[in-house]
């Protein structure tokens, strides 16, 4: 049975899917690719365009999701982050 | 109050000790606010306040020695001896509940729960134990110890579940700082304890910095 994802890691995985295909990802890609509920994806996504991580586009069909800087630097420091937390047991 | 006996040749050492690990735990709180800002995560703010909280003890514990081995050194009046001891106990009761707040913060982040009230129980009873006992400085090393153990109990948890390296550094890191405060117990009748809890803090901090040294050049 694989362990359950922390936040962190589901943050990084959406971006992750987002800065794949940066820019022309629409939001059904990113929830299948992300693999969460249809649910905590809007909880996720919310959060992250709230924070500053995502950037929404509308365009004449749908929506596209793009990364801002602030979610680049989240990529570049996850490994740093998660060896952080995991070693002074700060995982959730 | 009582005093914890230290060598004469230390004078100095020590203050130079804490100062060192005035600054480690610094780094390391304000490098885990800044994990605690990327990531949101409320485990890193708790984390950060509390080596901050030690930190901040660590830096009143220098001065308080420092003024003191000055003030010996120097010599000095009935009037200025009297300002120095009154400012003598505000600062190690200020070390003290530093310490012991940062210590139960600690705790309560292992705790993984999001309860204030549980939080300010635990503080309350651990500062409340603290004030009421006759022999203050050695009830502080003692629920310091009891809370350590805890503590240490939890690293070796998260050390056996990852069975990486720098769990283990982390882990052996709490466990010297244990052994350190277990050591400082006996420093009220024994001076020689004094240095070795002071050293085996010296290795505590030293292995917690590698270990925030190793995190931070993997990036």
């Amino acid at each position: 049975m694989s362990k359950k994802r922390g936040r962190l890691q589901i943050i990084y995985d959406i971006l992750s899917v987002i800065k794949e295909k940066n820019g022309k990802i629409k939001p059904t890609n990113v929830l299948y690719k992300s693999n969460l509920s249809n649910q905590m994806f809007q909880e996720y996504m919310n959060e992250l365009i709230q924070k500053g991580f995502v950037l929404e586009k509308d365009t004449k069909n749908s929506k596209t999701y793009s990364l801002t800087q602030k979610g680049f630097d989240y990529l570049n420091k996850y490994q740093m982050i998660i060896d952080f937390t995991n070693s002074f047991g700060l995982g959730e | 109050m009582n005093y914890a006996i230290v060598p004469h040749w230390f004078f100095g050492y020590n203050v130079l000790l804490e100062m060192l690990f005035f600054a480690i735990t610094l780094l390391v709180g304000a490098y885990a606010l800044k994990i605690y800002q990327i990531s949101g995560q409320r485990q890193s703010k708790l984390f950060g306040i509390s080596f901050l909280m030690i930190s901040a003890s660590y830096f009143i514990q220098s001065v308080l020695n420092f003024a003191s081995s000055y003030s010996m050194a120097d010599g000095c009046n009935t009037q200025t001896m009297s300002l120095a001891y009154t400012l003598n106990i505000a600062g190690i009761y200020a070390q003290m509940l530093l310490f012991t707040v940062g210590l139960v913060t600690l705790a309560y982040m292992t705790l993984r729960i999001k309860n204030l009230k549980a939080y300010f129980l635990f503080a309350a009873i651990a500062i409340g134990t603290l004030l009421a006992s006759s022999a203050k400085l050695y009830f502080f090393y003692i629920i310091s110890s009891i809370l350590l153990i805890y503590i240490s109990f939890f690293y070796l948890r998260n050390y056996l579940q990852s069975r990486k390296a720098n769990a283990l550094i982390v882990f052996i890191g709490f466990l010297f700082l244990l052994f350190a405060k277990i050591h400082f117990i006996f420093s009220i009748n024994h001076g020689a304890f004094y240095v070795a809890g002071h050293l085996l803090e010296f290795v505590a901090y030293v292995l917690i910095l590698i270990n925030l040294i190793s995190v931070i050049r993997r990036k």
